[in-house]
């Protein structure tokens, strides 16, 4: 693990942390999935539900693309989100 | 803090006129927040007893930045309030008429009972303990029954239930209270803890797993830090790094990933270990979800010396967190109020049906960050390399606006022509009408959101569902780190109190519900509540435990016959 640990005149033990990597990592990332996994069990739940699994599927495409537009747009991005914004604003 | 930099607001002195209580006659005064030597101050005088003051933020920017307000953004809003309980009788108003008033601004989100006053730890700064109290305060299943239903019988329930005390665990019908949440309908069910029921040797695991099938979602853990050294300074009781560890082992074996550290903050004994709580719960980030820091209220009579020793504020908090963990996790870009995210609540909670939930407490009294882990390089960042919060914050507000009041306005265009069979086109355009608006709500998060991935999945459940199972499975990708500061005597604010968002329920021996916002139950009402519904205490309860151990004498005795009469220390 990436931290200092030094001991104070008290005996206090202290972490000096330089980067905050966990150790645990596969397993963070393991309790998200269970969670999921743990309430597809039940009949009612929405990680069942065949529509919005498609929808999140095709936002994740989106989102892909999204970002590798936003790095073609530079700084124009901002102008862009503007205007989006504003479409998504406009008849409410 | 793009809103105000380089503004004239943040060249002023920050000036703001309140009320509050003196700290010696608990009577309603004047007070004024005030900007002076680089410091945020509350100033008071009471006509009796004197001038008092007070640090509210170290930090006058920040503190100036949540308090900032224009038409489409403020981090003060106005909550949606259930009907009031009582009318209020003092003419003194508000703290004085809990129970609750009509002066209550927001709704309760998170119920807190306390189980029982009993506890195996004698902690020196703690209010609720039985030995200290010389009577015994433990509401019956009948009572928790009550208060349980008062809260679920609102228009705007709450969501989640935390259990407190003394510590909750204690109870042997403890599963059966978390089943009862359950069956209630409280999404949430969370128990204060110092870890007693989970750490037990002889049976901790069976009952951590039992606990957890019975209903019981998380974990709000006392944990001062990693040394001894510390734990023993604020608890009394050598060697508790062991019991805590095992907390953790066996909430990991049973299943149940959802742990909140819960750090009390005192200055020159817990804020040392800031940074290692942080890197505790990174490193077992499998089961932790969270931190909660809690700068240490200042309760009973102190001079103001020792109030400049002691009082550290949610600013302090969040100062020392960004130097003890090299700066990753700053004030300025990553820290947040809890009423930040209203309009994006109500927006989700509108589209996808579901209970609202409403943080829509006063500025002051949380922040919040959180942290997730970049599969890239596999580093724990803060999620606004994700997302583009204030952006995300500034849409949600403006779409807000336009849509809000929707849910009253259903349209009834064919009703009025063809009756009955009218209803289900009306029903059907309401429902095209919904579908547009969470397209529109989904392109505008899409456009503020920076990286893909499958936390990314998650938020886009969350939003299109609203979900509680999508807000847990998000969570559990994520690491939120919050700084929560409750009011004492000397620095209560009625404007915080009248926002409150977490509320204590306790059963009245007339078979009403008393309810009360967290910081005025423990500054005011809670020993005049307490003697109304206390027990007499008993010698078997008052020797249950050897509070410097933090064990039950029963669970002692057998260990030592155990270990065939010998008293083994543990490591």
């Amino acid at each position: 693990m990436s931290h200092d640990v030094f001991e104070t005149k008290d005996g206090l033990k202290l972490r000096k942390l330089v980067d905050l990597k966990p150790t645990t990592a596969k397993e963070y990332q393991d309790a998200m999935l269970h969670r999921v996994e743990k309430f597809s069990k039940r009949q009612d739940s929405p990680f069942n539900d065949f529509i919005e699994n498609t929808v999140v599927q095709g936002l994740r495409f989106i989102l892909d693309s999204k970002v590798k537009i936003d790095n073609m747009l530079g700084e124009n991005k901002e102008k862009v989100q503007n205007i989006i914004e504003k479409i998504l604003l406009a008849g409410l | 803090m793009y809103h105000i930099e380089g503004t004239d607001y943040l060249k002023q002195k920050y000036y703001t006129k309140t009320k509050s209580i003196c700290p010696e006659c608990m009577d309603k005064i004047d007070a004024i927040i005030v900007e002076e030597d680089g410091e945020i101050w509350m100033k008071k005088t009471c006509p009796e007893h004197g001038d008092f003051k007070d640090k509210i933020s170290s930090d006058p920017k920040y503190y100036k930045w949540t308090h900032y307000g224009t038409d489409e953004w403020s981090f003060e809003k106005n909550g949606e309030t259930n009907p009031p309980d009582i009318k209020g009788k003092d003419p003194r108003g508000c703290p004085y008429n809990c129970g609750l008033c009509e002066e209550h601004i927001s709704t309760c989100q998170l119920a807190l009972i306390d189980l029982t006053n009993r506890c195996n730890m004698n902690c020196n700064f703690c209010y609720a303990n039985v030995k200290k109290s010389g009577y015994l305060v433990e509401p019956s299943l009948e009572d928790i029954d009550r208060v349980m239903k008062h809260f679920r019988s609102k228009p705007i329930p709450p969501v989640a239930i935390m259990f407190t005390g003394g510590e909750p665990t204690v109870r042997k019908d403890f599963p059966e209270i978390c089943a009862m949440a359950k069956k209630h309908g409280f999404k949430e069910v969370i128990t204060a803890t110092n870890g007693y029921g989970f750490q037990k040797k002889n049976g901790g695991l069976e009952w951590t797993k039992k606990v957890y099938e019975a209903g019981l979602d998380t974990l709000y853990f006392q944990f001062d830090g990693i040394n001894n050294a510390t734990l023993e300074k604020t608890r009394g009781i050598k060697n508790l790094i062991g019991y805590k560890e095992r907390v953790i082992e066996n909430c990991r074996k049973a299943g149940l990933t959802s742990v909140v550290l819960v750090q009390t903050v005192v200055k020159g004994i817990t804020d040392v270990e800031i940074g290692n709580v942080v890197q505790f719960a990174i490193d077992n980030i499998d089961v932790v979800r969270g931190i909660t820091y809690q700068p240490v209220s200042l309760c009973g009579r102190i001079t103001a010396e020792e109030m400049q020793d002691l009082r550290i504020t949610n600013a302090d908090v969040i100062k020392e967190v960004e130097r003890q963990t090299g700066g990753k996790i700053g004030i300025n870009n990553s820290w947040y109020p809890l009423s930040t995210i209203v309009e994006f609540g109500r927006i989700v909670s509108y589209l996808a049906g579901v209970e609202p939930i409403e943080f829509t407490c006063h500025p002051d009294c949380g922040f919040a960050t959180y942290l997730v882990v970049d599969p890239k390089t596999n580093e724990m960042v803060p999620i606004m390399d994700y997302f583009d919060p204030l952006k995300i914050v500034d849409f949600s507000n403006r779409f807000w606006k336009k849509i809000k009041g929707k849910e009253k306005k259903q349209v009834k265009f064919f009703e009025n022509f063809v009756g009955d069979f009218g209803k289900t086109l009306d029903k059907g355009v309401n429902w095209l009408d919904k579908q547009q608006l969470k397209v529109r709500f989904l392109t505008g998060m899409l456009q503020y959101t920076k990286k893909p991935g499958k936390l990314m999945e998650m938020f886009s459940r969350m939003l299109l569902n609203g979900r509680w199972e999508s807000v847990s499975a998000f969570t559990h990708g994520t690491l939120l780190i919050s700084s929560m500061h409750f009011q004492d005597a000397y620095n209560l604010n009625i404007e915080r109190c009248k926002r409150c968002i977490v509320h204590f329920g306790v059963a009245m021996p007339d078979g009403s519900v008393f309810e009360s916002p967290f910081c005025t139950m423990n500054t005011l009402h809670r020993p005049v509540i307490e003697k109304k519904v206390a027990k007499a205490t008993t010698d078997k309860v008052n020797n249950e435990f050897d509070t410097s151990k933090g064990q039950a004498i029963e669970d002692l005795a057998q260990e030592v016959a155990y270990n065939g009469g010998i008293d083994k220390k543990e490591e």
